[in-house]
């Protein structure tokens, strides 16, 4: 066989008279992928016959790494954690410190949180729909969400002086307060994402293609996901009410109403259709909390932040991500540092555990797909 | 939402577990190693089913590791944290992939960063060290520092410092801005 110089052919696995099995890896260099990760497939021409997640090319050591920092240190550290949607992080491990503290936030602070939080979920959304279309080759949906998303950075930028990564909350509020005018500007971002619904409807979810290729692709039942730990959107698309800001409140969300619809039909369409709904209702929230903001102070004086004694304790803050729980179990010793800080991400269930059970069987090109649609991120399996 | 959870555990596991409510809707539940499937199978049956993860905490100074597997009720709304402590020196767990089947991952990680054995995992291999062959390195007699210097020094890896064979020409400030 001719094969040019630098290419080589796929490792043969078995054979037998009919077939041969062939071992393909799916990543990290792949257009599909999100990240450095991948699986490692056994191919039977497309078909999969079997999965190997092949983790911990993007592993950093970040929890190990918080042990030996201090308390504010370790706030540059966690947003990396995940990177499309960094500031669930900042809110978990900062609400699990405040916790063992065991210190209330000002009433203004609780509500710039939270308005942080939608903006950076918008964000993620937007990195996600986009994600699916062009998982599904459908390259301009994705550059057009781009668009609206550098506008989302463009006043996070103005917020908090940095675009992808914030480090604006830190235990007793947020580092500074909202700048004047900036309201104003994110009111009419909401009625510009708003008005772009109908656009994205018409490229992607009436698009007879997307509906072909996600219609019945990686279908879960609500007991089946609800018992492997499926959180977030996945979990809604399946029917399930559930919501960590309505189940268990934080920030401003007891005070905010929050009317998630729900999708229904556990597979990748009801999933994509899911993320649109809540994009929706959360360009909603963000109105309601503009027009609910109340004054005040916006942190908490807890006197020199970098020399923060933590009391001995532990605490679990979880948080709704765009992508599901996102949860911050801390441990502290009584020291300047963390004892012990152990991150809950999203994508362990569906990534490291569902896909043995998904992809087995599916073609190669619903891989990327099936990612997309639960919202697959490598930073929170490699942590 | 409470369920009363507390109340009712105590009076169905009696002394076996210790039980108390840390914040709001969030308790802990410690109890023996021996006794922490028992334990987990009786709260998915009282609709605790969503395991969030399970994580371990190294308690050098005590010699023991402690398991914390995160648990939440739908319906009640509470969180609960059931821990168990191992001793350090041969740390094992029964395996909870009979319970909830998406604990494997978390186990295989605990047991690659903690060397904590889990009888009855089916795959425990390395899933994110590569040719690790030091202690697992969340311990915390693993001090990152000391394994960068004995593995990645010049002097570890056999080489030669990079300046050894280069002719260095001092270049005066004079002379670099004539350059230019």
């Amino acid at each position: 066989m001719y094969l040019p110089d630098g290419y080589t052919t796929l490792d043969k696995i078995s054979e037998n008279d009919d077939y041969a099995v062939y071992d393909l890896f799916f990543g990290p260099n792949h257009p599909g992928m999100h990240g450095n990760f991948g699986y490692v497939l056994d191919m039977v021409g497309t078909e999969i016959l079997r999965v190997r997640p092949n983790a911990g090319q993007l592993h950093r050591g970040f929890e190990k790494a918080m042990e030996n920092k201090l308390w504010a240190q370790n706030l540059s550290l966690i947003p990396r954690v995940c990177v499309p949607d960094p500031d669930p992080n900042e809110v978990a491990y900062c609400q699990a410190v405040e916790a063992i503290l065991g210190v209330e936030i000002p009433r203004r602070a609780r509500y710039i949180r939270s308005i942080v939080l939608e903006m950076s979920r918008l964000g993620s959304f937007l990195m996600g729909m986009g994600g699916v279309g062009g998982a599904l080759g459908h390259y301009s949906t994705m550059y057009l969400m781009m668009i609206d998303r550098d506008l989302i950075l463009d006043l996070f930028e103005a917020l908090t002086g940095g675009r992808v990564y914030h480090i604006y909350n830190i235990p007793g509020g947020v580092r500074r307060d909202i700048p004047d005018g900036w309201t104003d500007k994110l009111l009419e971002l909401c009625d510009r994402l708003e008005s772009k619904l109908p656009e994205w409807d018409r490229l992607l979810y009436e698009n007879p293609v997307v509906q072909d290729r996600l219609g019945g692709l990686g279908y879960i039942s609500a007991e089946e996901a609800m018992s492997s730990g499926i959180t977030g959107p996945s979990l809604r698309a399946c029917g399930v009410k559930a919501d960590v800001r309505i189940d268990t409140p934080y920030a401003a969300y007891d005070e905010i109403e929050i009317n998630s619809k729900l999708s229904e039909g556990g597979d990748a369409l009801a999933r994509a259709v899911q993320v649109r709904l809540d994009f929706e209702e959360a360009v909603n929230i963000i109105r309601r909390l503009v027009k609910q903001l109340p004054d005040g102070d916006y942190k908490l004086d807890l006197g020199n932040i970098s020399k923060l004694r933590v009391p001995k304790g532990d605490a679990y803050s979880k948080v709704e991500a765009s992508k599901g729980e996102f949860g911050y179990y801390v441990v502290s010793d009584g020291g300047l540092k963390p004892y012990r800080v152990s991150v809950r991400g999203p994508s362990m269930p569906a990534g490291m555990y569902l896909c043995h059970k998904h992809l087995r069987g599916m073609k190669i090109d619903d891989v990327a797909v099936w990612m997309a649609s639960f919202a697959i991120c490598p930073p929170d399996i490699d942590r | 939402m409470s369920d009363n959870i507390l109340a009712r555990a105590g009076k169905m596991h009696g002394d076996k577990i210790e039980c108390r409510e840390k914040y709001k809707a969030q308790l802990e539940i410690k109890t023996h190693r021996d006794y922490v499937l028992n334990l987990l199978t009786w709260l998915k049956s009282e609709r605790y089913v969503h395991l969030s993860f399970m994580s371990c905490i190294d308690w050098i100074e005590e010699n023991e590791f402690e398991l914390v597997w995160h648990v939440f009720s739908y319906e009640s709304k509470n969180h609960i944290l059931v821990k168990t402590r191992l001793n350090r020196e041969k740390p094992w767990m029964h395996t909870a992939i009979n319970i909830w089947p998406h604990v494997q991952p978390y186990e295989q990680e605990i047991h690659e960063m903690f060397g904590v054995y889990f009888p009855g995992n089916p795959d425990l291999s390395g899933l994110f060290l590569h040719n690790w062959l030091d202690l697992p390195p969340l311990r915390k007699d693993f001090i990152a520092k000391d394994y960068s210097l004995a593995l990645y020094t010049t002097d570890a890896l056999g080489l030669t410092p990079p300046f050894d064979d280069i002719d260095i020409v001092e270049i005066t400030a004079e002379e670099s801005r004539d350059g230019e």
